[in-house]
């Protein structure tokens, strides 16, 4: 196996295997929000915007494996 | 009468489908998406020292955005009514987003002196984020391109940075010297505190680079994948895919337009967390 095909491999692996856990994560995250918000909608607002934070924070991960694969595809 | 008709058009539909699916494709063109995100200077400057001050496409990006909000906000500000009409209901439905729905709901105290800060963010990286779904004539021969002044990590790092010099400013605006030692409760015991003082410094760094990193790669990975879908018609080399794949461009780029808006929601609420946490140290 030549380099060009290890870094297009393990850019592909990175992606994909880093989006896992987040996906897994904002799954149990939007979900726990929504029974939340339906045990008690009057503080749906709270809620929102808390997720919503939450939501910024765990994607980030996923994100992180993004750029690691742009960089080596891209840089490396 | 009206299932006919249905039925009819689904028929015809499906025929095209088929028709498509044996057309020849056109000559092959490459469409290299990594491309499209490279900056090519469109007025050259010569450098001053290390400084490139090249106006590129995402300087543009950056004025237009920075003109459409100041035109914005004056026409806005000058015709002011009491019964506002349509326009005036959606910038101040954003307004009152930024105020009461971001700053309000995350910040205890001192959400009057830094909201100009964050709501500025705010409008900034949304009108920005949606001035990056307009294709303009800014490629490299002035060919239509698509580009988000915030798929630079650049602009992002340079907006994540105010955050993080603001936050630190209004730390040690609100709580003076005790700013720095209160990073680890004050109750811990001795070697344990300064592990939670170590970690806590790492945190910060580590939040300057996800507040940029997220926003960045968010509309990076965005156009990117618009891009592949422009470039796998190309690929694929049939009107079909061409028909099918332009279609699902079509749904990316609604959800680009709701990702465009969450995450200038998200930028602006995490600087507004980060300053008033700042403010408001635990103790």
């Amino acid at each position: 196996m030549d380099a060009e095909a290890g870094k297009l491999l393990g850019a592909g692996l990175a992606m994909g295997l880093g989006a896992i856990g987040p996906g897994v994560g904002l799954g149990i995250l939007i979900g726990k929000a929504l029974e939340a918000i339906a045990r008690q909608p009057e503080v749906s607002g709270d809620v929102r915007t808390n997720m919503f934070i939450g939501i910024g924070v765990t994607e980030a991960v996923a994100l992180y494996a993004f750029v690691v694969a742009l960089i080596l595809v891209f840089v490396a | 009468m009206k299932r006919g008709r249905l039925i009819v058009v689904l028929a015809a539909v499906l025929l095209g489908l088929v028709v498509l699916l044996f057309l020849p494709g056109g000559e092959r063109e490459e469409f290299p998406v990594a491309e499209e995100f490279e900056l090519h200077p469109l007025v050259e400057i010569p450098k001053i020292g290390p400084v490139d001050l090249s106006i590129t496409k995402a300087v543009v990006y950056l004025w237009l955005t920075t003109a459409v909000i100041v035109v914005v906000a004056l026409v806005i500000a000058r015709s002011l009514k009491p019964r506002p009409g349509r326009f005036q209901q959606a910038v101040e439905g954003l307004y009152e987003l930024a105020r009461s729905g971001i700053v309000g709901s995350v910040m205890k105290s001192g959400a009057d002196t830094w909201f100009p800060y964050i709501g500025a963010v705010f409008f900034f990286v949304l009108v920005s984020n949606l001035m990056g779904l307009l294709p303009l004539p800014l490629g490299e021969h002035y060919q239509f391109a698509y580009y988000t002044a915030t798929a630079n990590l650049n602009v992002t790092l340079t907006l994540a940075l105010f955050t993080f010099g603001i936050t630190h400013y209004a730390g040690i605006r609100a709580n003076g010297a005790k700013y720095f030692a209160n990073w680890a409760p004050p109750s811990a015991p001795p070697v344990l505190k300064q592990v939670i003082w170590g970690i806590h410094a790492v945190s910060e760094i580590f939040r300057l680079i996800s507040l940029s990193v997220r926003l960045f790669a968010n509309m990076l990975a965005g156009h990117a994948i618009l891009g592949v879908f422009f470039a796998m018609v190309l690929i694929f080399q049939s009107y079909l895919a061409a028909v099918v794949l332009q279609g699902g461009s079509v749904l990316i780029y609604l959800f680009e337009i709701f990702v465009a808006v969450i995450q200038a929601f998200i930028f602006a609420i995490l600087s507004a967390v980060y300053i008033g946490g700042a403010i408001d140290q635990e103790h």
